[in-house]
């Protein structure tokens, strides 16, 4: 006789379920979103097609990090499940988009959601320190891009305390461990002055976890600025976006970061040159200043000695011509003693010395 | 600030500062020649010191220990 096992209905779908997580811990199925509706703002149901089958997914709202629509294609990462109303779903533990096109439509979406809610605002900007002497790096330490970055600041730079905190920069787990990364070091006792998250170049997939609607509002909470140095120039994710600042590659981010120690060099010098002019300008101003003081005495004295010296000569004028030699020599003679008949008296011309008798005295 | 103080426990960026302190008193009302000697003193020392970090000082980089991996 058959060896049948007698079930109930709870019984049997929980057996089913059991069989199936055995079966299938975990499938991805790539597939196209049909039927897509949030319920309560909760929960997600949406269809995945193909040409000839159907299967119903759910999932929780939080647990979609990225805008889904009708017609996108997705890669979905879930669990079969047999529900206690017997129905086969998939539950839902991540969804892509998957394909350039539908990683074009959903960046769009997210895009337009978050610069409505003015998360890209160039008023919420902060700027960044001009020389940075703590900083923290997000990005995978095996990448080319944070090899770049490194090198790139090391030879621009010094004395800069950096912390990596290592993470994956591709993959489905990608964006959470840059969002613990950017929690861990925004709740440091020392904050660093900046953020700075690198990645290399790499495809649109690779850097879809770039587009995480979890991370860009990380991002955008963080206490600290972010700089971003995340593909190649032409490359633009959402978290650049939301960045105080982004840098076109991982070295454009090292440029960005700090000045060039050559430059600087340079301006040094030029300072120390125009100290040294400015200090030799004001000698010489003092020392022109002084000559003009010098020379104005100078020409003061000068002036005072040709005023003494024209006195003198006025003097001297005066002095000639009231010498009595000279009155003589214009024919006058002095005559000294007693005007009285008898008495003797000297006469002085300009060549003779006289002694002579007064004869007669008669008033005029 | 005299080249005698110590500025060896000052970064790079203080430094920096003090040297635009010091040139921005050199075009500022402020300027006379007999204090200008010893501030071109002190800004050249601060020329030399920082050109000689900027030679000198190397990064230190840490990999975090904390593990990101859920």
């Amino acid at each position: 006789m058959e060896n049948l096992v007698r079930l109930s209905v709870s019984d049997f779908i929980a057996l089913t379920n059991q069989t199936l997580e055995y079966a299938y811990q975990s499938i991805e199925i790539e597939a196209e979103v049909a039927s897509f509706k949030v319920n309560q703002n909760k929960f997600v149901f949406f269809d995945l097609k193909d040409e000839e089958s159907t299967v119903g997914c759910f999932m929780m709202v939080y647990q979609l990090r990225v805008p889904i629509e009708d017609g996108m294609k997705v890669i979905v990462r879930g669990t079969p499940k047999l529900t206690k109303w017997g129905k086969f779903s998939i539950t839902v533990q991540s969804v892509r988009p998957s394909g350039e096109g539908s990683l074009k439509k959903s960046y769009e979406l997210l895009k337009q959601k978050l610069d409505n809610e003015g998360l890209f605002a160039q008023e919420r900007k902060r700027t960044l320190p001009l020389l940075p002497s703590r900083i923290a790096v997000i990005s995978s330490t095996g990448a080319a891009g944070y090899r770049d970055f490194i090198a790139i600041l090391d030879e621009r730079w010094g004395g800069i305390e950096v912390m990596v905190a290592h993470v994956q920069v591709q993959g489905e787990v990608a964006s959470d461990q840059m969002i613990r990364a950017l929690r861990y070091l925004n709740e440091l006792e020392v904050l660093p002055e900046v953020i700075v998250m690198i990645r290399g170049g790499g495809s649109a997939d690779d850097l879809a976890c770039f587009n995480d609607e979890q991370l860009v509002r990380a991002v955008a909470a963080s206490r600290v600025p972010v700089l971003t140095g995340i593909g190649h120039e032409v490359d633009e994710s959402l978290v650049d976006l939301v960045a105080d600042m982004r840098a076109s590659t991982p070295s454009n981010a090292a440029e960005r970061l700090v000045p060039d120690r050559r430059d600087m060099t340079e301006r040094l010098r030029q300072t120390s040159g125009f100290l040294h002019r400015s200090l030799i300008r004001s000698i010489d101003e003092l020392a022109r200043g002084n000559q003009v003081k010098l020379q104005d005495a100078l020409r003061h004295i000068r002036q005072s000695l040709d005023h003494s010296q024209q006195r003198l000569e006025s003097l001297q004028s005066v002095m000639i011509a009231y010498n009595p030699q000279r009155v003589l020599e214009r024919g006058y003679s002095i005559v000294r003693g007693e005007m009285t008949a008898g008495k003797i008296v000297t006469i002085d011309t300009a060549t003779h010395h006289i002694t002579a008798e007064v004869h007669n005295v008669e008033k005029r | 600030m005299s080249k005698n103080d110590n500025i060896s426990g000052r970064t790079i960026s203080e430094k920096l500062a003090l040297l635009g302190e010091l040139t921005a008193w050199f075009e500022s009302d402020e300027f006379s020649l007999e204090q200008a000697l010893e501030k071109y003193a002190d800004a050249e020392h601060l020329v030399k010191e920082i050109e000689r970090e900027l030679t000198e000082l190397r990064n230190k980089v840490t990999i975090l220990d904390e593990k990101f991996a859920s």
